[in-house]
């Protein structure tokens, strides 16, 4: 008894060492950090040092015109961004499955490339080619589909449009690549049984294809949200620190200006990065409250 | 003989749909190559003629701007984050999963809550850390904080569970050292799965932008991405220079990829298992 009682302490501590190297990792460079700055948020910076100032810093916040329109940039880069690619990403699936029977593997590759390339890389090569003078407004003025040259680098409302496009490029493909996994998961025999009921292609695609892919298309969605949300690489690079006169700045890309850029104020820069934890939280929530009722 | 007839209309236009969707997804990878061989003005113009200036545009940032150095940086920061990421995670995940305790599953819900912590809200404090430390400029402040992943856990996590724990007894009756058992046993038997993961972790270092561009401010120890963002803010920028480090930057990746197509896709759908 006694001896199988010290086997099973011995066991114990075998799973504590395999997990003691990560356990620790998260700890000292995760856990920590962000606990031990809570106090940061009380703090203003003056040059090297800082005093206290309470909740100045989200009073400070609440002013802040710029803070809530990047804030409301990342949402209408969610709210229009991850309906079309999913829509896409749907579409070319099913074309894919049912649509083709040849080069589907082909295909598949050619879509999912975009994922797989540098963010920076991509945005260095859309930002050429999206330049006024560039490859983009050239070829279209040629094909006579504009007659004057898009700014879609300089123009505020066209540059939240370019954001949108590189978005979508990347991971179209990427979520296409979910969606095929789950139709193939479909039993064939629904569809040769609404066959027989005279069910039309777009009927079953509305009411068999899509209901069944509900599962796969929230998974989607919650990923891309949570993308949306720390969206920083495009517009730091592509449209370019956020511009034109901040029409693509994001929050994380604004927090990281404040703290890094403009004025090293990294309690402001935490006090924002709290507020952002709130809403990830929040979105996660809705979200998992959400699938559990769906399912 | 018109049912017939309508269907091969809707089949080109399915084709037509399919073919543009593909060309725009692979064009930049395409004109990246041209672009390398251009001079500026002609990668601004979008001409898409090969030109003549390879040699020139490899000498600049090879010469000037040492680029070979800045790929091995790269390199150097992605496989070391593969091997300590694939040990410190392969061992937390089988430990999670092949010893269960009440304790330990309270210890990995609360890991699993920095799946939804936003990245920025992490750098900031790590950044003062880091600093405090006086590691700043160096690689091993990018390779440090990107070897725990909570995800590449949860990850072989899920992977392990498809591992029988009878083999395990097997080998213990037959007196094998429980940490042997983790490399004689698990490892040669989940090799697609710890490939899967090594691709990911070496994906995500790689193409790793936000904390790189905070820790390295020192030319030399600069990696592609941060390179590339700094060739961008040049003056004059030398635009078939920067093509040809685009290229070098997604080279290896596109290769991996197209070698490695299902490992690749199995790594990233691992989450909806």
């Amino acid at each position: 008894m006694d001896k199988k009682g010290s086997y099973y302490r011995y066991i114990n501590n075998v799973g504590w060492i395999y997990v003691a190297p990560a356990l620790l990792l998260y700890v000292g460079l995760l856990a920590y950090p962000i606990l031990s700055s809570l106090y940061l948020v009380t703090q203003k910076w003056q040059g090297y040092s800082h005093k206290f100032i309470g909740l100045g810093n989200f009073a400070r916040m609440f002013r802040d015109g710029l803070f809530w329109q990047a804030l409301g940039h990342n949402f209408l880069f969610m709210a229009i961004q991850m309906p079309l690619m999913i829509f896409l990403a749907l579409i070319l699936a099913v074309i894919l499955n049912q649509g083709i029977h040849r080069f589907r593997g082909t295909f598949r590759t050619f879509f999912f490339l975009p994922a797989v390339t540098s963010l920076v890389a991509y945005s260095v090569l859309f930002r050429i080619i999206l330049q006024t003078n560039g490859l983009l407004n050239s070829f279209m003025m040629n094909m006579h589909l504009i007659t004057q040259p898009i700014g879609w680098l300089n123009d505020p409302f066209w540059a939240k449009i370019t954001i949108v496009l590189a978005l979508t490029w990347r991971w179209t493909g990427y979520n296409m690549v979910f969606f095929l996994v789950g139709l193939q998961n479909i039993d064939t025999q629904i569809y040769e049984a609404a066959e027989v009921d005279g069910a039309s292609r777009l009927r079953q695609f509305f009411n068999i294809t899509i209901p069944l892919l509900v599962p796969v298309i929230l998974f989607s969605a919650v990923t891309s949200t949570n993308g949306t949300m720390q969206l920083f690489d495009e517009p730091n690079v592509l449209t370019w620190e956020g511009g034109p006169a901040n029409a693509t700045m994001t929050v994380a890309l604004y927090i990281y200006r404040q703290a890094f850029v403009l004025n090293s104020d990294f309690g402001y820069a935490s006090a924002l990065s709290y507020v952002m934890v709130l809403i990830s939280g929040l979105l996660a929530f809705l979200q998992i409250r959400f699938l559990r009722e769906r399912s | 003989m018109m049912v017939e007839r309508k269907i091969s209309v809707s089949r080109v236009f399915l084709w037509i749909l399919l073919v543009i969707g593909a060309a725009a997804s692979i064009f930049p990878f395409f004109w990246m190559l041209i672009g390398s061989t251009q001079n500026p003005n002609d990668v601004v113009a979008g001409v898409l003629k090969p030109g003549n200036q390879f040699s020139q545009n490899w000498k600049y940032v090879s010469g000037t701007y040492n680029v070979l150095r800045f790929f091995l940086n790269s390199l150097k920061i992605a496989a070391f984050t593969v091997i300590f990421g694939i040990l410190v995670n392969g061992f937390a995940a089988f430990g999670f999963e092949k010893y269960r305790s009440k304790a330990r599953e309270r210890v990995f819900a609360v890991m699993l809550l920095a799946l939804i912590l936003p990245q920025i809200a992490i750098v900031i404090p790590l950044f003062r850390l880091i600093a405090t430390f006086r590691l700043l400029n160096t690689h091993l402040a990018i390779i440090l904080p990107s070897v725990m992943s909570v995800f590449i856990i949860f990850f072989l996590r899920q992977n392990f569970k498809m591992f029988p724990t009878e083999i395990m007894e097997a080998g213990r009756v037959d007196g094998a050292h429980e940490f042997r058992i983790f490399f004689t046993l698990v490892v040669p038997s989940m090799k697609a799965t710890f490939t899967s993961a090594s691709i990911y972790i070496f994906l995500a270092q790689w193409n790793s932008y936000l904390w790189p561009l905070m820790i390295i401010l020192n030319n030399v120890q600069k990696t592609l991405p941060i390179a590339l963002f700094s060739m961008m803010r040049d003056y004059t920028i030398q635009y078939g220079a920067v093509m040809v480090v685009v290229c070098i930057s997604t080279f290896p990746i596109l290769i991996m990829f197209l070698a490695m197509q299902r490992q690749f896709v199995q790594g990233l759908l691992g989450s909806v298992k």
